[in-house]
């Protein structure tokens, strides 16, 4: 294996306590990689993955993470460049040529991506799929149990689509772990499961590490689950590494202030008040074709001097614990974070007035509703006589597993499905509105940001000036310049996006606004700024909000009441904090007990 | 805090499309090249043929050079006017059918495809009906109950050909009506039509435009064959299928007379293939 170049930018390399005399499953040395477009995804990264070691990858999109997990495998795109090197077992991947790079992962890689249902041939049967890779029928049953797979050998014949998604997540798993890979990559694999698959998925794959002894390098953005799973912690920023070490001592106490700032604005699932606004991260991530020439994190950084926009900060023994750091004053400003992180529990100046709820007047009321939906077979009841209120101005968070009817409840509510039984009635106000799980695809893309806007305007009696200005107005609200008006959604960022959507759905203040997991596909920082900007909504035009998610975290930071649901049906209710605390149903305790939380993990 | 400005930095669009346009193959932007050539040609035939159609202005059968380009037809009319004047029919036939037909078939299939239910299954049902239909037959059918005439033959293609529109039309509406943006445009209030005008439709355009540039070189194919079956525009008009026809006794003695509307066919319907496989290439990537 090759030693460290010399021109190498992040020296010393993060070193492997547990592995140092073993050879590595995996290293990056000073690794640079320029994408056609001019962007620069990784900047000189360099990262040792230890034999049996499970290194978790955190960074928010366009952080860098998926292309240093590609890049390991050679899956890079074509026309990428590459500087530094990337070796997979006794292979140096970045120089290989396609025949070399594809015998190295046949011997040494397994993967498994977000998307179970995209990542499997939908024409297959799983048995087949994962026979591709294996040497023997015996091999794939193996594997299927090594993976918890109920039954493997009666459902080889079986298609993808006719397993949960959490099945279908294990035949993933099963497929990288059919050759005995020493490493798998794991690109966000999690994300698209509900908190209870999760906290399966994570335990399987601890498991699998402990029995079979691979390596996985696990791209999240998640710190949480990161923290859960990981052995070792890898903070990525701009296309560099921020900060490494145990995921105890960097989300227990971060040495470098963007690490402090993504744990400052995570949701907890208690303590802190509930009204106060969260912390969020100012600004936006590098533009990567434009990276700044100091540190990438500058200039969102609140401790940066002159000289942290001029130098590249290497990386080095890290000021508040055992691993390392990629920030010049990281000594100086240790107090600083350490106080920090004690300031987040205390209340600040600029506290949220609690919103106003009017308990007299229901925004939403739901009475005996009944919703099935029937296939060519069977008949699968959603909803099963759920009543409900929303008062106006409040707030209730509806909970549950996937499947479990809560999404139903909630395009019954705003009227984009039709009930079989029961009664809806909307309060006075606008028509409800809803914000999508995906606010990009909500959004017409042939369709201007100001059109979309204005369409909400017809027949509220102004004229073109005064459209114009509410829409400037909105726009502003919601954080936006009202440059946005002219572009459409395809040239937004995901958080651009995430607002527009919000302006749409305020622009006339509706009775009630129902939301359909608004931060589950969000980075930790934009979910924060979501969720501030929700309550602001709320505090100010006084909508009343329907929230829909697997998440309690998120329930709690929103919602004033919380009903949990399963098979359907509502099984508990009650206020937020009472729920959280002392849940009385096991379906409530399950879903608390699976929520990663930092937290639990070290206390 | 919360209103932390998220970066202003839109995303150019400028650099990908560039590259597409550059993907496209030589052949392909020589059709797209030709088509525009020839649709400006078509244009500008009344000024530029050097004689009029019907014009007689030499001796029958002279060898190209001699009275004009391309010499004279059977009966002494300037072959290369003919030419220009078949050429413009066939090329504006075509497009007419193109264009007739995508416009029924936007209607058919917008309506089947956001309306959905019995709707659709209506409509769909009376689509399926028209694609059964012989082509060449109805055209027969409409020439003997109505008279040749080219107005008669490109109605009778067009009801055979609208319903393979809307079909692509409806596909494509059944596929976006199930995207997010389309509930979200229902509860930002837009009523019927506003949604399968502004919600919909845009996004089955690409799909229509692929087809109907594909179309076109397959619809001068079509329309010369019928014409040279004698089920066009009655002669002596100028049409390259009929010219063809009449000059095909001439084929041994004067092979150009027969020969040169069946070459210009030929080049018309390669442009507009070669054009149709680019513009495929141009929308289906971006």
């Amino acid at each position: 294996m090759a030693s460290p170049s010399a021109s190498d930018p992040q020296s010393p390399v993060a070193s492997v306590p547990s592995a140092a005399s073993d050879p590595s499953a995996a290293s990056v040395r000073g690794l640079d990689l320029r994408l056609p477009g001019g962007v620069h995804a990784l900047r000189g990264v360099d990262l040792e993955i230890g034999k049996g070691e499970i290194v978790s990858l955190v960074g928010e999109s366009g952080s860098g993470k998926t292309m240093l997990g590609l890049s390991l495998l050679g899956l890079a795109p074509a026309e990428a460049r590459f500087g530094g090197e990337a070796w997979l077992g006794d292979t140096e991947m970045c120089a290989a040529d396609e025949d070399e790079r594809r015998l190295a992962r046949r011997a040494h890689a397994g993967a498994v991506f977000q998307d179970p249902m995209t990542s499997l041939n939908p024409t297959m049967k799983i048995g087949a799929q994962i026979g591709e890779a294996a040497a023997s029928r015996e091999a794939v049953v193996e594997a299927l149990e090594q993976v918890g797979f109920p039954e493997p050998a009666r459902r080889l014949n079986q298609y993808p689509h006719e397993l949960s998604g959490g099945l279908r997540q294990r035949v993933m798993i099963a497929m990288a772990i059919v050759r005995r890979p020493s490493l798998i990559l794991l690109d966000e694999p999690t994300t698209a499961l509900d908190v209870t698959l999760q906290r399966t998925t994570l335990r399987l794959l601890r498991r699998l590490r402990d029995e079979l002894g691979m390596a996985m390098l696990f791209i999240t953005h998640d710190l949480a689950v990161a923290g859960e799973v990981a052995d070792r912690a890898v903070v990525l920023y701009g296309g560099r590494i921020a900060e490494t070490g145990t995921p105890r001592d960097v989300f227990t106490s971060p040495s470098h202030p963007y690490t402090a700032g993504l744990l400052g604005s995570r949701l907890a699932l208690a303590g802190g008040d509930r009204d106060e606004e969260l912390e969020t991260l100012a600004g936006e991530p590098p533009d990567p074709r434009q990276p700044p020439p100091g540190c990438p994190f500058e200039p969102r950084c609140s401790f940066a001097r002159a000289e942290c926009a001029r130098e590249l900060p290497p990386l080095v023994p890290a000021s508040r614990h055992g691993g390392s750091d990629a920030c010049l004053r990281s000594v100086e400003i240790a107090p600083q974070l350490e106080e920090g992180a004690r300031a987040a529990r205390r209340s600040t100046a600029a506290a949220d007035v609690a919103p106003k709820t009017d308990e007299s007047s229901a925004a939403l009321t739901v009475t005996g509703l009944d919703k099935s939906f029937r296939s060519r077979r069977h008949t699968h009841r959603a909803v099963a006589s759920v009543s409900l209120a929303v008062p106006a101005g409040g707030a209730l968070a509806l909970v549950g597993e996937s499947g479990c009817g809560k999404t139903t409840i909630l395009r019954i509510a705003v009227g984009l499905e039709r009930a079989d039984r029961g009664e809806v009635a909307i309060g006075s106000g606008g028509r409800p509105q809803m914000v999508f799980q995906d606010a990009g695809s909500s959004l017409t893309p042939w369709l201007t940001v100001g059109a979309l806007l204005e369409e909400r305007l017809r027949g509220q009696g102004l004229d073109g000036e005064g459209r114009s200005r509410r829409i400037e107005e909105t726009l502003t609200m919601v954080g936006l310049s009202s440059e946005v008006a002219t572009t459409r959604p395809g040239r937004l960022s995901g958080g651009q996006r995430q607002r527009v959507a919000l302006a749409r759905a305020v622009i006339v203040p509706p009775a009630l606004l129902a939301c359909d997991e608004p931060t589950s596909a969000l980075d930790v920082s934009l979910a924060a700024v979501v969720i501030n900007l929700l309550r602001r909504l709320r505090r100010e035009l006084g909508v009343a909000l329907l929230f829909v998610t697997h998440d309690l975290a998120v329930a709690r930071a929103i919602a004033d009441e919380i009903a949990v649901m399963a098979a359907g049906e509502i099984v508990e209710r009650g206020p937020a904090d009472e729920v959280l605390e002392r849940p009385r149903s096991d379906e409530a305790k399950r879903l608390l007990e699976a929520v990663p939380s930092l937290e639990r993990t070290w206390t | 805090m919360e209103s932390a400005a998220l970066g202003q930095e839109p995303v150019s669009l400028g650099a990908r499309r560039f590259r597409v346009l550059a993907a496209i193959g030589p052949m392909e932007r020589v059709g797209i090249a030709l088509v525009f050539l020839i649709t400006l040609v078509a244009l500008l035939v009344p000024l530029i043929a050097p004689h009029g159609p019907y014009e007689t202005i030499g001796p029958a059968y002279q060898p190209p050079g001699h009275y004009g380009l391309l010499g004279t037809d059977e009966v002494g009319r300037d072959l290369f006017s003919r030419l220009l004047y078949g050429m413009r029919a066939s090329w504006f036939s075509a497009l007419a059918v193109v264009a007739a037909g995508a416009l029924i078939g936007f209607a058919v299939g917008l309506l089947a495809g956001v309306r959905g239910g019995w709707v659709d299954t209506a409509l769909m049902r009376i689509t399926d009906a028209g694609l059964a239909l012989p082509g060449p037959i109805i055209a027969i059918a409409v020439a003997v109950a109505l008279g040749p005439s080219l107005v008669h033959t490109l109605i009778a293609v067009t009801v055979v050909w609208w319903p393979w529109y809307a079909r692509i039309v409806r596909a494509e509406a059944r596929a976006i009506v199930v995207r997010p943006h389309f509930d979200a445009a229902r509860l930002a209030g837009a009523g019927g039509l506003r949604l399968a005008v502004r919600h919909v439709m845009p996004g089955a355009l690409p799909a229509v435009v692929i087809a109907a540039s594909v179309d076109l070189g397959y619809l001068i194919l079509t329309l010369a064959g019928l014409s040279f079956l004698g089920l066009g525009a009655p002669p002596p008009a100028p049409e390259l299928g009929a010219m063809a026809y009449q000059g095909l006794n001439a084929l041994f003695s004067f092979p150009w007379i027969p020969l040169a509307p069946a070459v210009a066919v030929f080049v018309l319907a390669a442009a507009a293939n070669m054009a149709g496989d680019g513009l495929r290439d141009l929308l289906e990537d971006v």
